[in-house]
């Protein structure tokens, strides 16, 4: 441990602020209110199903959900989790294959039980992943083991033979069910909803007593410990929930391209573009993800079209940048420059 | 028996190759803290620059460890001082960590961008001359990378051990706070080691170029594997991480020969997750190490 003269910012001296109450907050309310307006109200305007906008905006909300859990997971609790895209692709194989299968005999279209399914498994890996990682002090041990874990899963559904379809994957198309039409409005609607959900869901986490042991772990894990936070218990919550909504965020993903391929859905964008999201609109805040998804998506859409290829290479570099010089991301700019990126205070080296 | 025996020696062979990267993780890890993670696609960068050098030059894959080897040393200070510097005097070692996150992506997409995304390997005349000892074959370019893996062992430990260097970097490796009070530079110390492990880099690259055919995302796969030796070496043991690398080569040739070569990954990464749990100081480690760090 640090002598005695640094003093220590960890530990619990953090409180839980409520919404509601100071006028910080209620500006940020009134934010998301405009913000779920103007998205709900979009389509009775704008052709979502025609327009460019419509898709770019389902891309943002995808993208945002999976960067919301990593955010979770990885602002608030500060464990870097490197396995998103296991987490994405299993997602979408379950509601793929459950779909194509008719295994749970529903056959709706955005089947709820799929979707809640498609929650549950990767949650569950989460555990069964986390159990082993988790318990280590050392953060890195959770960064590198679960850096692998897109490529492993990956493995299984290449090697499923008939049953996944190997790296072809299954066509779902062929099992539309009946009098649906594939329109992109309920894409974009259902995308919109389930995005919000994990906005709450992580407002929630991270307001009440669990997000206070979160930020506590995130500060001085030795510290959390020993005032009796379930250090284990916490970290494995924040990267199941983490874990759950990158699944809900393939599984409609699924719906969308009807075709999920492990190639595709196992795909390290997966993993790398929602952290460039979180970390450039500010990492540890609710509203950074979303920031962050809009301007990489734009960038990401007009690179594309007016320098192809180049964007990934574009992204990498404004990802550190805004790790060397903006550490808060693009919200923190206007925020006092003391509260620094994951600052910790002392901590056991 | 004598099946076994060849698929344990091609292990070895190839596992070396492993052994090199993780030893250089190992580096950087002893003194900085942090888990390079871009390893692997600095790795496959240098392999892209033997390849042209080999292409274009004409010049041998082993000659050209006299010109990438110094090049990557440079590269590897460029890259400490312009990313890692200020980070690494940071408690916070998330901060690093993002960094080389960072520098993965955009060095994986760079490569796709500027050699497209179809695999390269080197057309090297003496690529199929083997040698054969009893009923054993051993391909002499495989053993060349086990060469290369003794040689960088050699010079590594020569630094840690003899020259003032190195013994600061065993230092700072030990108590970076009580090597810092003794005047050492710790900024200094940090990027030496930073830069002797890119350097090894740019070794396990010249082995690369020379086996395997490599493509832009081939550095992911690397860096993976690179981890897992190091794990199964122990962190922050330079030699162990080596050992651990022939020892997953080992283990991937077996799983190759005797499952399939398609569960290669799933059954090194098992192995993985076991070794964290039984044994998380790695065979090699000390210790108490894992719990003080």
């Amino acid at each position: 441990m640090k002598s005695a003269d640094v003093p220590t910012t960890g530990g619990l001296a953090y409180r839980p602020r409520r919404a509601g109450l100071g006028r910080r907050n209620l500006s940020w309310l009134g934010v998301a209110v405009i913000a779920i307006l103007f998205f709900t109200t979009l389509p009775f305007y704008y052709s979502v199903a025609n327009g460019q906008l419509g898709i770019l905006f389902f891309l943002v909300f995808i993208y945002g959900i999976v960067a919301q859990g990593w955010n979770l997971v990885a602002g608030y609790t500060g464990q870097i989790s490197l396995g998103q895209n296991a987490f994405f692709g299993l997602g979408a194989f379950t509601t793929g294959l459950l779909w194509f299968w008719n295994i749970t005999h529903t056959g709706y279209w955005f089947d709820p039980v799929l979707m809640i399914l498609s929650l549950l498994a990767p949650a569950l890996l989460a555990v069964l992943v986390g159990l082993p990682l988790l318990t280590r002090l050392r953060g890195d041990y959770f960064a590198f083991g679960t850096l692998g874990l897109g490529m492993i899963i990956q493995v299984l559904f290449l090697n499923g033979g008939n049953v996944t379809g190997g790296s072809q994957g299954k066509l779902l198309i062929q099992v539309m069910p009946k009098g649906v039409t594939f329109d992109l409005r309920t894409h974009y609607y259902v995308a919109l909803l389930v995005a919000i959900i994990a906005t709450a869901v992580v407002y929630i986490l991270t307001t009440s007593r669990v997000g206070l042991a979160l930020k506590a772990i995130r500060e001085d894990e030795v510290s959390a410990a020993s005032h009796g936070v379930n250090v284990l218990k916490y970290k494995i919550l924040a990267f199941a929930v983490a874990a759950a909504l990158a699944g809900l965020a393939g599984s409609i993903y699924t719906y969308y391209m009807l075709h999920p391929m492990p190639m595709n859905v196992f795909n390290t964008d997966w993993l790398f573009i929602p952290i460039i999201m979180v970390v450039l609109g500010g990492t540890g805040t609710l509203i950074g993800p979303w920031i962050g998804a809009l301007v990489v998506e734009f960038i990401a859409w007009y690179g594309e079209k007016y320098f192809p290829g180049w964007h990934p290479v574009i992204l990498g570099v404004i990802m550190i940048v805004v790790m060397l010089f903006l550490p808060s991301g693009l919200t923190g700019m206007g925020e006092n420059a003391r509260h620094l990126f994951f600052r910790r205070g002392s901590r056991a080296r | 028996m004598s099946y076994f025996l060849q698929v344990v020696i091609n292990g070895i062979l190839l596992g070396s190759m492993y052994g090199i990267a993780a030893a250089g993780l190992s580096l950087i890890f002893g003194t900085m803290r942090i888990i390079f993670l871009a390893q692997g696609s600095v790795i496959v960068f240098f392999a892209f620059v033997v390849y042209f050098l080999f292409a274009k030059a004409g010049i041998d894959p082993y000659l050209c460890l006299l010109i990438i080897v110094p090049f990557a040393f440079l590269v590897g200070l460029g890259l400490f001082y312009a990313l890692f510097q200020k980070a690494t005097a940071l408690e916070d070692k998330n901060v690093s960590l993002l960094i080389a996150v960072g520098l993965m992506y955009l060095i994986e997409n760079a490569l796709l961008k500027a050699f497209s995304a179809s695999p390269r390997g080197l057309n090297i005349s003496y690529a199929s001359a083997v040698l054969v000892v009893g009923s054993i074959r051993i391909a002499y370019v495989p053993l060349g990378l086990l060469g290369l893996a003794l040689a960088s062992a050699a010079v590594v430990f020569v630094f840690l051990r003899r020259t003032r260097v190195g013994t600061a970097v065993r230092a700072a490796a030990e108590d970076m706070e009580a090597t810092t009070l003794q005047g050492i530079n710790s900024v200094w110390v940090c990027a030496i080691s930073f830069a002797v492990g890119v350097g090894l880099a740019g070794v396990a690259g010249v082995g690369m170029s020379t086996v395997y055919s490599f493509d832009y995302s081939f550095g992911f796969t690397f860096a993976l594997k690179a981890l897992i030796a190091l794990t199964l070496g122990g962190l922050g043991n330079v030699f162990g991480a080596l050992a651990g690398g022939l020892i997953l080569g080992i283990i991937e040739n077996l799983t190759a020969f005797y499952i399939s070569a398609d569960w290669i990954e799933a059954v090194s990464y098992g192995i993985f997750v076991l070794v964290l749990i039984f044994l998380p100081q790695g065979l090699f480690g000390k210790r108490g190490l894992v719990k003080k760090v």
